[in-house]
């Protein structure tokens, strides 16, 4: 009998199915932004990705070292008749070879000191064959004292005619293993950089959010940290460290007014909020006032309970500076192009961020008053970058690096605009590598 | 007009917009339903809010096939279901009340003048344990061993309070519509 459906459920199933309830006008501005979910297959393909390119890069790197390197690394040549090498090299065969006309003759050390010191008047005619020359080299311009070794670097240096060595049936690289000195030792170079850039943004087809852009200006954006380089090669390296990077944009357009707690006391969290590109801005600061004309500004004080624009306040500012701060650990893989005094690099990565800090700002200098925070940023990001540089060897054991980079946000900053949201950056990263 | 289908894509791509789009849409009968199991209207606003904060954080899993309001009122009542649960589990009293005939009723044409306002304060006014088991087996179709189920309480519990819940609903139209004197007068 409880089966049988009694007319009183009827009357109640009916009479309520179409009812509908306007319901109180705060509980939307309580229902927090919707977090954009990030499938992990996306976000494993892009560190996939990114993994697989630095993989490239690297072998690519190493298989063009192999094929073009000089055999040989010679750090040290001196002058003939100071014997700092003990090694046997006695040339047993050598063709004839010819004398670039502006290169300097440097005879490395034989088992029978010469008498006189290497020169160009040294240099022995086409058609005698050398006894002891083996290499010459393209000597810079250094204050290098008598008795002080010449520091070469590889490329500085060109085997002319190798030769077999006597006894030995060994090539010159084997007969002289010692000879890969200090340059090989130094692996780690430990620096710290600073990278200032213009960031950009883009909307796709999100009319909203192009609209959103448009109402905005970038900050300045900037990286600043240590890093420390391991060389796996001459002209290979890979590089990490740790660094912090802001970017930020300001929302124009947007009047601030303070006192409004002399006026309006209230309980909840905040009271006003700006909808920008990258989130929602909630001012927790409950004593301003924001107005634009724009649509931007939300507000949870009832219309006909307050009109803030009547009071008395004073205005603060007429824009939003909006601040991201994220603490960054970069993995690079630099790769020398021109191996020289003033060298020229390719350096590409990936850099992992944490959020440290999110915050909304309005006024200038000293006066800085913070409204709040932005709701939905991504407490992680990872970014891309991709750097041409120049790099010059002040010494031999200090760097200085200047490189254009392009940097590119391979995750949204913002959890709230979704894939739409991605900004990038141009700059310049400039630093000094120290190197050990 | 929007289809639903732009509107939750919208959603899921993060724009706030369809979201509000979303929510000024079906609010007013989500909201309905909140009060018909609450049964004031505080806790009626954090149902709502708190299943509009499911409703988005889930919108990904909907499917499309079935109807999306009916999508978005079973995960209204659930939440109702879970915040009565959290509330009144450790006070429940598992007994079996008496399970009582119901009376002859009078014919649903009777109730035509009734306003669906009056019958949603009708149930709001209902106790809680009546209201929720009238509310799932008569308004959502649940049997009572379901509605046992989702409550925590036997069949025969169900059955008994849906009586009484049936018996108080029955007295209140009829002292509204003025039934009760026409039954006596005939």
């Amino acid at each position: 009998m409880f089966e049988r459906e009694p007319n009183i459920d009827i009357v109640f199933r009916n009479g309520l199915k179409n009812l509908e309830v306007l319901p109180p006008a705060d509980v939307w501005d309580n229902i927090p932004p919707m977090p954009v979910k990030h499938s992990r297959l996306r976000i494993i393909s892009g560190i996939a990705a990114g993994v697989a390119a630095l993989v490239s890069l690297s072998l690519l790197a190493t298989w063009y070292v192999r094929n073009n390197s000089t055999p040989l690394l010679l750090s040290e040549v001196t002058a003939p008749g100071r014997d700092i090498r003990d090694v046997s090299l006695d040339i047993a065969k050598a063709a004839p070879v010819t004398r670039p006309a502006e290169a300097r003759i440097v005879n490395l050390p034989a088992t029978t000191a010469p008498s006189e010191p290497a020169g160009l008047s040294d240099m022995p005619a086409m058609e005698e064959a050398p006894t002891e020359l083996i290499a010459y080299a393209d000597l810079p311009e250094r204050d290098v004292l008598p008795d002080e070794p010449v520091q070469l670097f590889s490329d500085e240096i060109t085997i002319i005619n190798a030769g077999r060595f006597k006894g030995a049936g060994e090539n010159l690289k084997t007969t002289l293993p010692d000879l890969k000195g200090a340059k090989a030792d130094q692996r780690f170079l430990l620096g710290a950089s600073l990278s200032p850039a213009m960031g950009f943004s883009r909307s796709g087809d999100d009319a909203r959010l192009a609209e959103l852009i448009n109402s905005e200006k970038s900050r300045p954006a900037y990286t600043t940290g240590v890093s420390v380089a391991y060389r796996i090669s001459d002209r290979l390296s890979i590089q990490s460290g740790i660094g912090l990077s802001s970017i930020g944009q300001t929302i124009s357009d947007v009047a601030v007014y303070a006192g409004l707690s002399d006026y309006y006391s209230v309980k909840s969290s905040y009271l006003y909020s700006v909808e920008t590109a990258a989130g929602l801005i909630l001012a927790g600061n409950t004593d301003l006032y924001l107005a634009d004309s724009k649509a931007r500004v939300g507000t949870l004080i009832p219309g006909n309970m307050a009109d803030p624009s009547k009071y008395r306040l004073t205005q603060v500012g007429s824009d939003i500076q909006q601040v991201f701060r994220y603490l960054e650990l970069p993995v690079m893989i630099r790769y020398k192009l021109i191996d020289r005094k003033v060298g020229l690099n390719v350096s590409g990565g990936v850099a992992y961020g944490f959020l440290v800090d999110n915050s909304a700002y309005t006024g200038e200098g000293s006066d800085l008053i913070r409204i709040g925070h932005t709701e939905g940023v991504s407490n992680f990001n990872l970014s891309s970058q991709l750097g041409l540089g120049m790099e010059y060897n002040i010494s031999h054991k200090l760097i200085f690096n200047l490189e254009p980079v392009f940097r590119y946000y391979v995750t949204p900053l913002s959890e709230i605009s979704g894939s739409l949201y991605k900004p990038y950056s141009v700059g310049f990263s400039s630093g000094f590598f120290f190197k050990f | 007009m929007a289809k639903d289908k732009e509107i939750i894509d919208g959603c899921l791509t993060g724009s706030r917009r369809d979201q509000e789009l979303l929510y000024r849409r079906y609010s007013p009968k989500l909201y309905a339903v909140c009060l018909q199991y609450a049964g004031n209207t505080e806790e009626a606003r954090d149902v709502l809010q708190e299943g509009f904060i499911k409703i988005f954080e889930n919108l990904s899993h909907f499917s499309h096939e079935g109807s999306f309001e009916g999508w978005m009122r079973r995960i209204i009542v659930n939440t109702a279901l879970e915040r009565y649960r959290n509330r009144y589990y450790l006070n429940r009293v598992d007994d079996i009340d008496e399970v009582t005939e119901p009376e002859a009723e009078p014919d649903t044409d009777d109730f035509a003048g009734l306003e669906a306002f009056d019958l949603l304060n009708m149930i709001m006014e209902l106790p809680p344990k009546y209201r929720m088991v009238f509310n799932l087996y008569a308004i959502e179709g649940y049997s009572h061993k379901e509605v046992g189920e989702m409550l925590g309480i036997s069949e025969g519990t169900s059955k008994s309070n849906l009586s009484r819940a049936r018996e108080i609903l029955q007295k209140k139209v009829m002292i509204l519509t003025g039934v009760t004197k026409r039954m006596v007068h005939v």
